[in-house]
């Protein structure tokens, strides 16, 4: 029960805060709508023949949110590491708060707005010819709280054992960002890749929820794809929240 | 005996690097009582952090035994963590949100009520005087005002002991004579209090008890007054006028006479050891004047904390290399 309520308050208190900032408030809104704008009409020309462009939008569509998922678990170091520099975490640590929460609260956070924005980008692209499968989209949403987990949980420990070091985290992410971007054939399909790429793209988390995205967009929920995604997120969330957790637990920063 | 609540033996903790491990706390025996306020005092790097970091869990220890509040730190840092309160060097505020914001999740994640929270912080928000900047953004706030309401964020929970890392560091000497006013209120009232310091002033003037930390060890443990009578006699303190013969040359000449127990050179001039202040300025008059040597000032003290520091460690705490004493 205290946990529950540590996570509630550690949830609560960046959201509030990001809330009250109308410029974050419109960026998370206008990015997404950036990539509609400045993406779809490209794939609209690619439709050629026997391809539709509402299928190539249920085909990217989930490719793009899969990003916005990955990036804002990447990303959400960054606060992060102001507040282990600020002092912040460390006071945290001092109170008998629980530590799972201490690290999980701000990953919520970051899940709550993305999942936003989210819906707002589907709800645009309805009126682009995509076609909403609901029950797809909530198992869809939930390999993206998993994979943004993933990452923002793997980013939190990464920046704590580096002691709040900007220059290398910040190295480390962005770095990775790329890479992780290219292997999932969010932009374009891994079909084009040679194989080596594609075994590579293995190692990647990113590309299991994008795999399993474009089927469960489409509405097929017992495939291949979906099943290996769960599969490989379900145990990797877990481990990548116990490492993580352990790491809050035994800092030394 | 009146209660203890720290308690350490042996206290032992190393940093690994590359090839070499760097000892930085070395064997640290305490005893601090309730209600005292002990002040930990040494140069930048001795150690003093990295003992409070341990007592308060968030560091490991290496070795030896720690006790706070009645529990043991290794065996339950989580009791540990109810019954201490930690205000860190950069204080650790959320600059995005309010004062009154940051002290109801303070007392919120130690388990209050959020009604309990507020009726606490408005407490808190009185004696500590934050009325009129409550409800503005922590990141507004001056370097005094932050640091006051660290403070209550650290007592939030009416902890058994607070812990306070260098808390007057960067503070104008009005901001400083005020927290040390709220330190003495708080131990008044019972809190226990254990704070670090690099300064000779605030070590003398705040301290119960304080213990002076050098390398790692304690070098010195004691009352203010006790530790000072340690050095008996007087200090006189000389400054001559610019010379042909160096201040070395002069403080040897000085320091040769019976009457001089030692001498040392300290921000160009020259400190003298004697038994009996009065009885010897006279005499030195008279060396100087033998020698043509005529002075800017001259001043005669009872011994500081820096002539212990110095009497156990062969150095001053002004002089060592990284210790920011003005």
């Amino acid at each position: 029960m205290k946990t529950l309520n540590d996570v509630r308050l550690l949830f609560l208190r960046p959201f509030m805060q990001y809330l009250r900032n109308p410029m974050f408030i419109f960026v998370n809104l206008a990015t997404p709508i950036m990539y509609l704008v400045l993406f779809m009409p490209l794939l609209k020309n690619l439709s050629g023949p026997g391809l539709r462009s509402s299928d190539i939008v249920q085909i990217f569509l989930p490719g793009i949110i899969a990003l916005l998922f990955a990036s804002a678990g990447l990303f959400s170091v960054f606060p992060t590491i102001f507040d282990l520099n600020k002092g912040l975490i460390e006071r945290l640590r001092v109170t008998p708060a629980s530590r799972f929460a201490l690290l999980i609260g701000p990953i919520l956070m970051w899940n709550a707005w993305t999942l936003i924005s989210s819906a707002v980008i589907v709800a645009i692209s309805v009126a682009f010819g995509f076609h909403v499968h609901l029950f797809g989209l909530l198992l869809f949403a939930l390999l993206l709280v998993m994979l943004l987990t993933i990452f923002a949980a793997w980013a939190t420990a990464m920046a704590i054992l580096m002691k709040g070091d900007i220059q290398s985290i910040s190295g480390v992410v962005t770095g990775l960002n790329l890479p992780i971007l290219l292997l999932a054939g969010v932009m374009l399909p891994l079909t084009l890749a040679p194989s080596w790429m594609r075994t590579l793209a293995h190692f990647d988390p990113l590309y299991y929820a994008v795999e399993a995205g474009r089927d469960l967009a489409a509405g097929q929920v017992s495939t291949h794809g979906v099943a290996l995604a769960f599969a490989v997120l379900v145990p990797l969330t877990c481990f990548v929240l116990w490492w993580a957790t352990r790491v809050y637990r035994e800092a030394v920063s | 005996m009146s209660d203890i609540v720290i308690k350490t033996k042996a206290l032992r903790k190393s940093f690994g690097a590359k090839n070499k491990t760097v000892t930085a706390v070395e064997g640290v025996d305490l005893q601090v009582a309730a209600g005292e306020i002990f002040g930990f005092l040494g140069p930048n790097g001795a150690g003093k952090t990295t003992t409070l970091r341990m007592l308060t869990t968030l560091l490991s220890i290496d070795g030896g035994q720690a006790e706070v509040a009645g529990y043991d730190v290794r065996k339950k840092p989580a009791e540990v963590r109810k019954h201490v309160g930690y205000v860190s060097q950069l204080g650790g505020a959320d600059d995005e949100a309010t004062g009154l914001e940051d002290l109801l999740l303070q007392g919120q994640l130690y388990g209050m009520s959020r009604d309990a929270a507020r009726t606490r912080a408005s407490q808190l928000i009185v004696a500590l005087q934050l009325r009129e900047f409550a409800d503005r953004k922590i990141g507004t706030y001056s370097g005094g005002q932050k640091r006051r309401l660290n403070v209550a964020s650290g007592i939030m929970h009416k902890p058994t002991v607070l812990f306070l890392d260098e808390p007057t560091t960067g503070l104008d000497p009005q901001n400083r004579a005020n927290l040390w006013e709220q330190v003495r209120k708080l131990r008044d009232e019972g809190t226990t209090i254990f704070l670090t310091t690099h300064y000779l002033e605030e070590a003398d003037a705040l301290s119960d008890r304080l213990a002076i930390m050098d390398n790692g060890k304690i070098v010195a443990e004691g009352t203010p007054h006790e530790l000072k009578a340690q050095i008996s006699g007087d200090a006189v303190t000389i400054k001559p006028k610019p010379n042909k013969l160096p201040l070395e040359s002069i403080s040897k000449y000085v320091a040769s006479q019976p009457f001089v127990r030692k001498s040392r050179i300290e921000d160009g001039a020259i400190r003298l050891y004697v038994d009996d202040g009065a009885k010897a300025l006279p005499m030195i008059f008279a060396l100087l004047d033998d020698k043509k040597i005529s002075l800017d000032t001259v001043a005669v003290s009872q011994p500081s904390l820096d002539d212990v520091f110095l009497m156990q460690t062969g150095r001053s705490l002004r002089d060592t290399s990284n210790g920011g004493i003005h």
